[in-house]
Formats: structure tokens, C-alpha cells, sequence
């Protein structure tokens, strides 16, 4: 995780102690932290600075985090944390759709924060991918198309496949279930084939998992999407 | 006039009737005349004159009077001209015989007049009996109406229909000016009028009557009546009037049916008002409940957030690093503490302000419980959890994020409540069209009483003395478990504890048939 020290990060939020907290906290964990307080300072900070990521609040007082979002996504790629309150899944969904990167409800646990911040570094930094990925005991050949768990091969049907890919290329990193479906299904899907997701889901954890209902490798994020572990997010 | 005496009056004054009424006399007498003639003499001129009485009394008691002295009238004449001598002549010889003319006419005056008030008083009678059917049934319908608007225009309708005219109440709206609050049908205008309107407005004000008849604007072509009660006026009835007056029965049927009124709608704001201080009372109880609960719930985990921050400022230094440790740990599990408060207040304001919005999906219940495992993992210390999962796991419609709450409370309150180290089953599965998700404990258990009512908003058992809580969480549960269509009970553990089981309606997933064949055979990954 070295390569992360010294990334700059941009805070867009206009209350003084989240910013404060911010401020301590990311530095003590050795990042570059800017700050903004609202939504029209971000946006220029965004664009002169260069941020190497920016955790942005949804709840801005002259524009809503959402058009601050849209404005950045049309020029930059730069990965973005959005902050909510609880009980907004729309907004989660709308942002996550919409080009953030992942999100972090408030009141967040810092450890939290810190680990959504270097997944995201992570995978912004990495453009080139592994044709193997490994978590524990499961090998994904992207290359060769096959999938062991413990050493042994494991029988995936090509949508099962095909949705473990990726979930496991964006391990890490929330995914939702639109993302998901547009990626697995192409332009055929509705709204209300979901279900189906689920269903795939379900047959993806009584393969892979130990305990499907005490799930290692893919979580649910209820209401947005899913998550596949890294192995310290697990524990 | 009520209806019935009103349509007799119509058909008394209808000419067709009369005539009719007057032939069959005239055709009485004649047949009576010939019937006697042929047999006359055989009796006394005396009983003759008698016989002639019968078409009088028979006159009076089915036309009325005026009939009646026809029949007299004719009795007599027959009498002079077939059986006085001179016979066929109106002249009579016997000078006494007009005396005896007299006495008939007399009698047939009397027996008429007697006969026909008979006739009028059982009429009458027929009358005030369906005057008092009418009142009878409206009141009876009146209990069973609850609202004021149906019971007005049931009012209406029946009073219209009762005296045959139009009908208009008012009743005092919500800046106290009188509205037109119910009518009969074919109000062109006559309701909405200024004039109606000022009378209505006078009447409502001193609670008397007016309008045509009366004391007040007696030329105006209507009556107003007062619905009062003995306190207080609630608003007025008008009949609109546009030929005669209406009879002092009428009147007073009027004047009834206004008093039923006044009594009905009395009842029905009574008794809103009743149910508006009843609900004043439980939200004022509430209120106080909830202050209690949140002051509490509150101030507990801030006086542990502030002492440790506090403590950890001022005394720098002192403390060891394990001490150090503690204290932050402290302020981490009170401000979570604070932050479930915070999550149930809200979402009890959400429920109860009916802004809790379901987001139908298809749930799959291994998943849901996955998240709540890991949701409480965080606190359960060394409680084990087992699942029990129906294999394949129930899939039914529902918004997870909400249900996932839901089991989360449920299976924090297991917790709560059981001793560690204890076992906790959660399990689900699927009978008939209902899902059943079950949290079980071995518990310190619940009593009957508490079982019913540990689902109430604030209220907390008596087993739940030492620890903390709201008294939110569970009627948080029931109120989205009824949200989706369900159920959620509690019952005891056949050995100890507690099951808290949620029922939610299975629905029936539209997995399209083949669906998952063609995924199958397109199965070629290694």
C-alpha cells in the first residue's frame, strides 16, 4: 500500500469538523489532503489541482453533490468517495451510476474510509490488468477462463462466470446492481431482471463460498449492489 | 299536509271523483226508490224515511260531507215525490210531513257530519302514524351514519320526499359562515340565493324559526327551521315554499325532523371530538414517553462521549496506553449507540408520517440474513448464530434494505437478551404463500402480557430494567413487517426463550419456464 502515501485528496464538504476530522485522520495515514466547502470550489479545485481522488459530499449548500459529480465526470476520470446519510439508497445508486467510484455512509468508521480511499486509488492506478487474479484459496484465469477454489476446478455456467469477473476485477469496490446487469446482459436487460441477478448470486456463494450465508468473497450491499471482499475486508 | 292527506286533498278537488261520487248517490237513491216503491207500502212512511237514511251514511263515511247532504238532499225529495202523499208531486198534503222532512234532514245532517269527522280523524290518524314511521326511520338511520355530509343529504331526502318540497341545510363552515352543506335534488338556485342566504344566516343566529307563516318574513317563499338541540344551533333546514303554506302538522313534522338533525349531527361531533381528545391524550403520552426515552437514551452515551473525550484531553499522560484504548473505545460504542437512536427516531418518524416508501425487490433470504450476520457481528461477543435455511432459500418480494433493518433489531434484541455464549437460531423458510423468518433465543423470556404489547411504541418489559434501549426498535419492525403485508409475533421457546417469527407473503417470483434450461446448456466453462 506505499504507492498510495503522499496521494493527494481533494475534500469537498462544507461542515468545518468533517473536513477537521478529515483533515487529521487522511494526513495521519500519510495522504495529501485539499479541502473545499462548496460544490463550486470543489469543481475549481478539482481542475487545477489535480486531486488524485476526491471524497465528495453529497449534501453541498449551493449545488447538490451530484451535479458537482456530473461536472468533474465530464472531463476528468478521477476516482470520487461519495459521502451519504443512511437511508438515501437512491442517492447511493444515482451517484454510483452516475460515475463515483464507491461511497461511504455517515457516520463512517475512519478505517472504513481509509480502505474504500486505497481501493479506489488501487484501481485507478491500475489500468493494466492481471490475467490471474487471486484471493486465498480462489484463482480466477481471466486468460485461460477457468476458476479454482482450494485447488480444485469449480464449474461455472458463463453468466455465473462472467459476474464473478467482474465483481473480482473490481475487488474492493462496490458494484451495483445496474452496473452489473448492463455489463453481464448488455442492453437486454430490464430493470426488473434483478431478480435474476440475484438468483445468480445465490448459485455464485453455494459454489464458491464455505457458508453462503456467512459470505467471504461477495457481499451485499442491500438495496445497491455488491462487493467483492479483499481478504482484509473479510476478516 | 303530509303526502297521504295531501293526495287525498288533490283527489277531493278532482272533479272526475266528485262526479263520480255523485252518480253513484244519485243512482243509490233511484235503485233504493224503485226497491221501495215496489215493496213500499208494504211499510210504514216512517221506516222508509229510515231507509233512506243508509246512502247518507254511506256518503258521508266514503266522500265526506258534502256527499253526504247531496244524499240527504235527494233521500228527501225521492221520499216526498214516490211516498208523501200526493204521490209523483213535490207538494206535500199531511203539513206534518215536513216536520218529519226536518227531523231527517236532521239526522242525516248529524249522522253525516259525525261520520265524516270519523272518516277525517282516521285519516288523520294514518297520517301522524306515517309522520311518525318517517321520524321513526330517519332516526334510525341516523345512529348509523357517521358522517355528518351522508347523514345531511339522507336528511334532505327524506324530509323532501316527506312534505313534497325542496330542501336545502346549512350548516356552518370552517370561517363559521354558513354553507350550504346538504340538499335535494333540483336546487335551481334557490339554495345559493342572497336572500336565502341572509334568512338562513338570521335563523342560525337566534335559533327561531322563519319564513313563510311565521312571525319573521312570513311572505317568503320558504320556511327556515333552526337544527337546534337545547344548547346550541348547528345549522338550519329550508323548505323552499312556492304556492300555499304548509299545515301546522307539517310544521311540527318539520320542526321534528329538525330536532332529529340537530341530535344526529350533536352525536357525530361529539363523538369526533371525543376521538380528537383521546388522540390528544395518547399523542401527549407519547410525547412524554419519548421524551423520557430519548433524554436518556441521549444523555447516556453522551455523559460516557464527553467524560472519555474530556478525560482524554485533560489528562494526557496519565493514562496508560491500554487505558487510553478503552476510553476511545467508550466514545466509539457510545456515539454507534447514539447513532441507533438517532436511525430508529427517524425511522419512526418516517413510518408514522407515512413517508416510508417500499422498494418492492425480490429478496432472497439467505442474502438478507448474510448481511444481518455480518451487520452484527460487530456486538454479539461470543453468542453463536445458527442458520437454519431452507434449501433452495424462500425468494419473495420485498424492500431488503427495510427487512434487513427489521432482522437486525430482532436479532440485536436476541442478543440483548439471551446470556453469552448462548445459541441463537435464525431460520426461514417457506409454508404456503408465507415466508417465515424466526429469531430464536434462550433468553430470560417474555410473559404473555409483554408479548402482545412488546411490539407498542416506547414500551419496554420489565425484564429490560437493566438494559438500555428506546422501546423504538421492535414497533419500528412491526410497522414495516405490516408495510409489506405481514406479520410479526413473538412466543415462547418450548425450553426458554423467546421466537420472534416475521411472515411475509411468498408471492410468486416470474421466473419465465426454460429460462434456466437454456442458461445450462450453455454451460461450457471448465
Amino acid at each position: 500500500m506505499t504507492t498510495d502515501n503522499g496521494a493527494r485528496i481533494l475534500v469537498v464538504d462544507d461542515e468545518p469538523q468533517i473536513i477537521k476530522l478529515l483533515k487529521v485522520t487522511l494526513k495521519a495515514h500519510r495522504f495529501d489532503v485539499l479541502e473545499a466547502a462548496t460544490g463550486e470550489q470543489g469543481i475549481y479545485q478539482a481542475s487545477i489541482s489535480h486531486p488524485d481522488l476526491i471524497v465528495l459530499d453529497l449534501g453541498l449548500p449551493d449545488m447538490s453533490g451530484m451535479d458537482v459529480l456530473k461536472r468533474i465526470r465530464e472531463w476528468s476520470r478521477v476516482p470520487v468517495i461519495v459521502l451519504t446519510a443512511k437511508e438515501r439508497e437512491a442517492d447511493k445508486i444515482e451517484a454510483l451510476d452516475g460515475g463515483a467510484d464507491d461511497y461511504v455512509t455517515k457516520p463512517f468508521g475512519m478505517g472504513e474510509l481509509v480502505a474504500r480511499i486505497r481501493v479506489a486509488l488501487r484501481h485507478a492506478g491500475n489500468v493494466q490488468q492481471e490475467p490471474v487474479l487471486r484471493f486465498g484459496g480462489l484463482v480466477i484465469d481471466l486468460a485461460q477462463r477457468f476458476v479454482e477454489l482450494n485447488g480444485s476446478r469449480v464449474k461455472l455456467t458463463p453468466t455465473e462466470y462472467e459476474l464473478l469477473k467482474i465483481l473480482a476485477s473490481n475487488a474492493g469496490k462496490v458494484i451495483t446492481q445496474r452496473q452489473l446487469l448492463q455489463q453481464v446482459w448488455g442492453g437486454h436487460h430490464h430493470e426488473s431482471d434483478s431478480h435474476y441477478l440475484r438468483i445468480y448470486i445465490g448459485h455464485l456463494r453455494k459454489k464458491l463460498e464455505e457458508d453462503p450465508t456467512r459470505p467471504k468473497l461477495i457481499e451485499t450491499e442491500p438495496g445497491i449492489g455488491y462487493r467483492f471482499l479483499l481478504q482484509e475486508q473479510a476478516e | 299536509m303530509g303526502k297521504k292527506a295531501m293526495s287525498v286533498a288533490a283527489i277531493e278537488r278532482n272533479g272526475k271523483f266528485m262526479l263520480k261520487s255523485y252518480g253513484w248517490i244519485t243512482v243509490g237513491t233511484a235503485a233504493l226508490t224503485a226497491v221501495l216503491h215496489a215493496f213500499g207500502f208494504a211499510f210504514d212512511p216512517v221506516n222508509i224515511a229510515l231507509l233512506y237514511l243508509f246512502p247518507v251514511l254511506f256518503s258521508a263515511v266514503y266522500w265526506g260531507l258534502a256527499p253526504a247532504i247531496y244524499a240527504a238532499a235527494a233521500g228527501v225529495l225521492a221520499f216526498d215525490y214516490f211516498f208523501v202523499p200526493p204521490f209523483l208531486s213535490f207538494s206535500v198534503e199531511d203539513l206534518r210531513y215536513l216536520l218529519s222532512f226536518g227531523v231527517y234532514l236532521a239526522v242525516a245532517a248529524l249522522t253525516a257530519s259525525l261520520a265524516a269527522r270519523l272518516r277525517r280523524q282516521a285519516q288523520l290518524a294514518k297520517e301522524r302514524e306515517a309522520h311518525t314511521a318517517a321520524l321513526y326511520t330517519l332516526s334510525r338511520q341516523m345512529t348509523a351514519i357517521n358522517d355528518i355530509r351522508v347523514l345531511l343529504e339522507n336528511i334532505a331526502l327524506r324530509v323532501s320526499a316527506t312534505v313534497q318540497a325542496q330542501i336545502v341545510i346549512y350548516l356552518p363552515g370552517e370561517r363559521a359562515e354558513l354553507e350550504r352543506a346538504a340538499w335535494s335534488p333540483g336546487d335551481n338556485g334557490f339554495g345559493e340565493a342572497e336572500s336565502t342566504m341572509a334568512i338562513a344566516k338570521w335563523v342560525f343566529e337566534h335559533g327561531r324559526m322563519a319564513g313563510k307563516d311565521t312571525g319573521t318574513l312570513g311572505e317568503f317563499p320558504g320556511l327556515f327551521v333552526p337544527l337546534r338541540t337545547e344548547e346550541r344551533t348547528y345549522g338550519v333546514m329550508t323548505v323552499r315554499l312556492e304556492g300555499e303554506g304548509l299545515a301546522t302538522d307539517d310544521r311540527n313534522l318539520l320542526e321534528a325532523f329538525g330536532g332529529l338533525a340537530a341530535s344526529a349531527i350533536a352525536r357525530v361531533k361529539l363523538s369526533e371530538e371525543a376521538k380528537l381528545a383521546h388522540l390528544t391524550a395518547e399523542s401527549e403520552r407519547i410525547r412524554t414517553a419519548l421524551l423520557d426515552s430519548v433524554s436518556h437514551e441521549l444523555r447516556t452515551p453522551l455523559a460516557t462521549i464527553i467524560g472519555s473525550a474530556t478525560g482524554l484531553i485533560d489528562g494526557d499522560g496519565v493514562f496508560s496506553a491500554e487505558d487510553r484504548q478503552e476510553l476511545l473505545a467508550t466514545i466509539r460504542d457510545g456515539a454507534l449507540r447514539m447513532n441507533l437512536l438517532v436511525t430508529n427516531l427517524l425511522g419512526m418518524v418516517k413510518l408514522e408520517s407515512g413517508m416510508l416508501a417500499l422498494r418492492r425487490e425480490w429478496c432472497d433470504a439467505e442474502d438478507i440474513i448474510g448481511v444481518v450476520l455480518s451487520q452484527v457481528k460487530g456486538f454479539q461477543q461470543r453468542r453463536r448464530m445458527t442458520v437454519k435455511m431452507q434449501d433452495p432459500a424462500p425468494y419473495f418480494p420485498g424492500d431488503e434494505v427495510l427487512l434487513e433493518q427489521v432482522l437486525v433489531n430482532i436479532v440485536s434484541n436476541a442478543i440483548k437478551y439471551s446470556p453469552d455464549g448462548e445459541e441463537i437460531v435464525i431460520s426461514a423458510r417457506t409454508s404456503g404463500s408465507w415466508v417465515r423468518i424466526a429469531v430464536a433465543d434462550n433468553g430470560i423470556g417474555i410473559n404473555e402480557t409483554d408479548r402482545e404489547r412488546m411490539f407498542d411504541k416506547f414500551y419496554r418489559g420489565p425484564g429490560a430494567g437493566g438494559t438500555t434501549g428506546t422501546g423504538l426498535g421492535l414497533a419500528i419492525c412491526k410497522g414495516i413487517v405490516e408495510a409489506h403485508g405481514g406479520t410479526i409475533t413473538a412466543s415462547p421457546r418450548a425450553e426458554k426463550g423467546t421466537v420472534v417469527t416475521i411472515a411475509l407473503p411468498a408471492g410468486e417470483p416470474e421466473m419465465p419456464q426454460g429460462w434456466k434450461q437454456r442458461e445450462e446448456e450453455r454451460d461450457d466453462n471448465g
